[in-house]
């Protein structure tokens, strides 16, 4: 499989290829090869990177995309250094999510879908995050905060660099 | 013999191959079940719910599309519990749907417009904000897409991939705000990317060539055959006020299924040109008819003893050809022969040969026009001039003498005769895969002009005593399958819209 | 299940081990495959992911005569509001679950499996990556597993954000690298799922259940719990109680009252409890005068909810009905893959009526209007995603009218 032009590094055409080993399909691999990707790029999918990924996989690049603007997690357009996703569904609703978010929309200047001025990040208003019986919860990256107030928001938030 | 599936749909028995979709199966017990997703060449989708039925013993109504009809079945399409659902999904379909119709193109043909009036509830009580989507967006120059009056139903997404196999769109977003794109760059490129265009039941992908150019209940159609290639794809032709407005395929399971190649469907402006040669001319000033007719017959007597070079245009149809040979079986013509322009074809439908009916001119007696051309000079030449991609090699014609010539177009001539587009005239050809097919005329180009093949009968009149002109279409294709093997035994009436085979072995290569 | 839940260290192979773990493994690669199959319909074990399907009964719908490779997949797609309970056990005791799957590809014939895990759960991720990377080195995962000629491998394959590839046939679509758009049944995934082979797609508890199911026997696991919900079930509580979080329970053993006054001390708030969704956002609610019903599936199916997938969302008498449909609303409409008609226009048009009638720009035929679009959804649609809206708006609807007649009144005062 010859390595394709374009903006993805090797070293990351080499951790998807590994990916192709698990199907006997290598499409099934498209979604953990986006994850990737998209990390790889700080967080969102640049045009050339979703190119570059369907050229990879030889699929039509309007197909990837597709698939991509299906899922809430990948972006097609640039996001903060990190991404806050505070759930809003009715059980974190129920123990107080809409003045979590009311809060940090009012204290960080910042909207559903937007970016902190400064870039540090962006919220994201989500639909249940599983962890109902300890809400209102946030995930920020890969880190979750549970039983929030609007304390522990502002603990977690302000570490952010 | 295969067991059947006896089925009754609305109390109507039917028997069908078992697994036989009950869309189809209602189709042959004579009952439409509405539906738009749905078709007979693409894979199942199943996801527009029109064509929601109830089976005896289902406790849901099913999509008919993807049932297959099994012995004992007994289906109500019609019955107040499906009346009420297919209105539910009809009033679903037009909650978000833009109220395009005084400005889109598909009113008039649009099964959304009339299954909101046969199945729908009349009444629109969806009182909130419509959602907004894309309007106006070209894909390349020939399809416009408007993503709000799109219902998703993904005819053209499956259409590019599983016939034209050049899979150019899908389906972004989730929900209600799904909307469809195309690749990168925007364009399509597929060469029959404007089969979706009739593939899609409502406005959201249109032509356009024809865009505002009229609406469909202003236009006379014309079932015909497409007349670009060899194929003869079956179309059906839109005109108005005498001149050509589009071109749409006809199904014919036999020759062209139910698609035709964009160049073929766009390839019709040359009928419309007001510049096309409307009167015959002699020595280059018009004339009356009677007046070139007669100059033409003289002219070529005249150059009897000497040779007449004869060339046929493989763009006419059986019964000018037939006609042709006729005035070159009485000057004695030998060297008789048909300029054929070829091009590339490719695996779906587009023809190598670039012309309707070179079997035809085959057929006639002509010849194919090969190198080392004929050294001779010769007196007269009669030349039909081919509508395009074609033309005699500037040595034969300077060889040619005097010359009668049947043109399109203004062409050098001593004598100048009109000739006529397919979609003027009666006629047939035999196009790829030896089938007899019929042209049909559907339009009055020039009140003034002339059938080219009662002038080439009249030239034959002048030379030979006691022949007769054919007086009706019919008439002159008895007469040709009367004189070609190939036609032997088949009626006028015999060929209808989709055509006959021929029995390989009669027609030439 | 939920046994050694509060030690950190069962997530390892050697303390999953110590504790008996992968002996049940040993067991059923030392039966037939009917055996063990056998065995698990006999539990009466039924689907923890919401549908309750018998899990004995699915696996013999995978065709035996197939040539075709055979797959198993593991739905921790887990992303029905008001359930978070597949995810303690990939994170605490993970190892339950990969000898669970591994008996059941097994039962099946399947040679690899696939754990599709939601996007969002990026600890379970890590978490089942780790056990299953253990698990293959200790040669548990991989080619001839305990030394037997069966041979099964086992991948996480992350979702990325979409309720609904927790439907089993969405969840193919979308480990196929597509869309994850639901599939039209016929065919079955037993006979055509991932790359048109035979597959089976199982819940995360299911298979945990398996486990113990195996270990210690149909009838040990058939004593606990009642007819027709036997063994023990993970329960999720939130919303409006002093002890919200997640209960391992036996069915028919007592009622839902019991539940959330008892186990979870009843409302967090002091106000009384106005309502209960026993089967998480997707079912009917229960009014407080009916918690009295026994909390196991069928008496909750005849009461006119569900057990659905465990998960208990309580809600006081601080809010109103309109403002927890128009939240539940705004779920689905947001979660609608959007293939089929009435789903995708129909969500999004219930959840607009809703929004009017909660900001007070509602009028009484808007309620007619809720109940003549829901109807219209109702069994029209390809998935039960449709329904999963449907049935609790409808609920709200009729069992609390005076939250809807309030919202009505308020625009007429406006």
């Amino acid at each position: 499989m010859s390595v394709p032009p374009g903006p993805l590094p090797r070293p990351l055409v080499e951790r998807i290829e590994a990916l192709f080993a698990r199907y006997p399909y290598r499409r099934a691999a498209l979604l953990p090869a986006l994850h990737l990707v998209q990390k790889e790029h700080g967080g969102w999918l640049p045009d050339d990177a979703i190119r570059a990924t369907a050229d990879l996989f030889g699929l039509p690049d309007q197909e990837v995309r597709g698939v991509i603007g299906f899922y809430e997690m990948f972006h097609t357009h640039p996001v903060g250094r990190h991404v806050v996703r505070v759930c809003k569904t009715l059980p974190c609703k129920l123990r107080g999510a809409d003045g979590i978010l009311r809060h940090i929309e009012a204290r960080y200047g910042v909207e559903n879908g937007g970016t902190t001025g400064d870039g540090r990040f962006t919220l994201e208003c989500f639909e249940c995050l599983g962890h109902c019986s300890t809400g209102p919860m946030m995930l920020v990256d890969d880190e979750r905060h549970e039983n929030l107030t609007a304390e522990a928001v502002d603990r977690a938030l302000g570490a952010l660099r | 013999m295969t067991p059947q599936a006896n089925v009754t749909i609305d109390g109507a028995k039917v028997a069908v191959p078992p697994g036989t979709n009950l869309i189809e199966a209602g189709r042959r017990a004579g009952v439409e079940v509405p539906h738009y997703c749905y078709h007979p060449r693409l894979s199942i989708a199943g996801n527009c719910r029109v064509c929601l039925v109830e089976i005896e013993g289902m406790p849901k109504l099913q999509i008919a599309c993807n049932t297959g009809a099994r012995d004992g079945m007994v289906v109500h399409t019609k019955n107040d519990r499906v009346k009420a659902a297919r209105a539910g999904v009809m009033e679903f379909l037009l909650i978000n749907h833009p109220l395009d119709c005084t400005i889109c193109d598909q009113a008039g043909e649009c099964k959304l417009q009339e299954y909101a009036v046969d199945h729908g509830t009349g009444v629109a009580r969806f009182d909130d904000g419509k959602v907004r989507k894309p309007k106006n967006i070209s894909w390349g120059d020939r399809v416009v897409f408007d993503s709000e009056r799109c219902i998703l139903c993904t005819r053209c997404v499956r259409f590019l991939d599983e016939v034209a196999k050049t899979p150019e769109v899908s389906i972004d977003e989730r929900g209600d705000r799904s909307s469809l794109i195309v690749r990168g760059d925007g364009q399509l490129t597929s060469p029959y990317q404007m089969n979706i265009i009739d593939l899609c039941p409502v406005g959201a992908l249109t032509s356009r060539d024809f865009r505002f150019k009229s609406r469909v209940w202003f236009m006379r159609f014309t079932d015909t055959i497409c007349t670009s290639c060899a194929r003869g794809c079956n179309v059906t032709l839109g005109s108005r006020n005498e001149r050509v407005l589009r071109m749409v395929p006809r199904p014919n399971p036999e020759v062209n299924d139910h698609w035709m190649c964009d160049h073929g469907r766009l390839h019709y402006a040359f009928v419309n040109d007001e510049s096309r040669l409307a009167a015959p001319k002699v020595d280059g000033k018009a004339v009356p008819y009677a007046v070139a007719v007669a100059k033409a017959a003289a002219l070529l007597q005249a150059a009897k003893a000497k040779g007449v070079l004869a060339v046929a245009s493989p763009f006419m149809t059986n019964e000018e050809l037939f006609a042709l040979a006729g005035v070159c079986d009485a000057l004695g013509v030998e060297d008789r022969f048909f300029l054929k322009p070829v091009g590339t074809g490719d695996a779906l439908l587009v023809h190598p040969e670039k012309c309707p009916n070179a079997r035809g001119a085959a057929a006639a007696g002509f010849r194919e026009l090969s190198s080392p051309h004929p050294s001779s000079a010769y007196g007269a030449a009669i030349y039909a001039v081919p509508r395009e991609g074609a033309a005699l090699p500037p040595d034969l014609l300077a060889k040619a003498g005097k010359r009668v010539v049947l043109s399109l177009r203004d062409h050098p001539a001593d004598v100048l005769l009109p000739l006529t587009t397919w979609i003027e005239k009666d006629g047939t050809v035999i196009s790829a895969g030896d089938r007899l097919q019929r042209v049909v005329k559907g339009i009055t180009f020039d009140r003034n002009l002339v059938a080219e093949r009662l002038l080439l009968e009249r030239i034959r009149e002048a030379l030979e005593p006691g022949f007769r002109v054919a007086e009706t279409p019919a008439l002159a294709f008895q007469r040709v399958a009367e004189a070609w093997p190939a036609l032997a035994g088949i009626g006028w009436r015999q060929i209808g819209a989709l055509g006959v085979a021929l029995r390989r072995a009669e027609v030439p290569a | 299940m939920l046994a050694h839940a509060d030690d950190p260290a069962q997530r390892t192979l050697a303390k999953y081990r110590a504790n008996g773990g992968y002996r049940a493994l040993g067991k059923a690669l030392s039966r037939t495959p009917e055996q063990v199959t056998d065995e698990v319909l006999r539990s009466g074990l039924r689907g923890r992911g919401g549908a309750g399907f018998p899990t004995g009964k699915k696996w013999q719908f995978v065709p035996k005569d197939s040539k075709k490779p055979k797959y198993l997949c593991v739905n921790a797609d887990e992303s029905e509001p008001g359930t978070c309970k597949d995810r303690q056990i990939m994170e605490r005791d993970p190892h339950q679950m990969i000898e669970g799957a591994l008996i059941a590809a097994y039962a099946i014939g399947a040679g690899a499996c696939y754990v599709y895990v939601r996007g969002e759960y990026p600890h379970s991720i890590r978490a089942m990556e780790e056990a299953i990377d253990e698990a293959r080195a200790a040669g548990l995962v991989g080619k001839g597993i305990l030394g037997t000629k069966f041979s099964c491998e086992m991948w996480v394959h992350p979702g990325a954000g979409a309720y609904i590839c927790g439907e089993e046939t969405a969840l193919l679509s979308s480990l196929e690298g597509g869309r994850g758009y639901p599939r039209l049944k016929p065919p079955f995934p037993a006979v055509e799922g991932l790359w048109r082979c035979p597959t089976i797609v199982n819940n995360v508890e299911t298979l945990a259940c398996v486990t113990h199911i195996v270990a210690r026997g149909a009838e040990w696991w058939a004593s606990m719990g009642c007819s027709g919900s036997t063994g023990t079930r993970l329960f999720c509580v939130s919303g409006h109680v002093k002890r919200p979080g997640v209960y391992e329970l036996e069915c028919g053993k007592f009622t839902l009252r019991q539940l959330l006054e008892e186990f979870c001390g009843g409302t967090n708030t002091g106000r009384p409890i106005k309502g209960c969704m026993p089967g998480g956002s997707s079912f009917q609610v229960l009014r407080a005068d009916e918690l009295d019903v026994r909390f196991d599936v069928d008496a909750l199916a005849k009461a006119g909810s569900s057990l659905g997938s465990g998960g208990i969302i309580v809600f006081d008498d601080s809010i109103s009905a309109v403002d927890v449909a128009l939240n539940i609303a705004e779920f689905y409409s947001h979660e609608s893959c959007g293939q089929c008609t009435p789903c995708r226009e129909g969500s999004d048009w219930v959840r607009k009526i809703l929004v009017r009638l909660a900001s007070g720009r509602g009028s009484k035929s808007d309620l007619d209007l809720l109940w003549d679009v829901t109807r219209k959804m109702d069994g029209t649609t390809i998935c039960p995603l449709a329904e999963a809206l449907v049935w609790p708006v409808q609920s709200y609807l009729e069992k609390f009218p005076a939250d809807f007649e309030a919202a009505v009144a308020r625009r007429a005062s406006a």
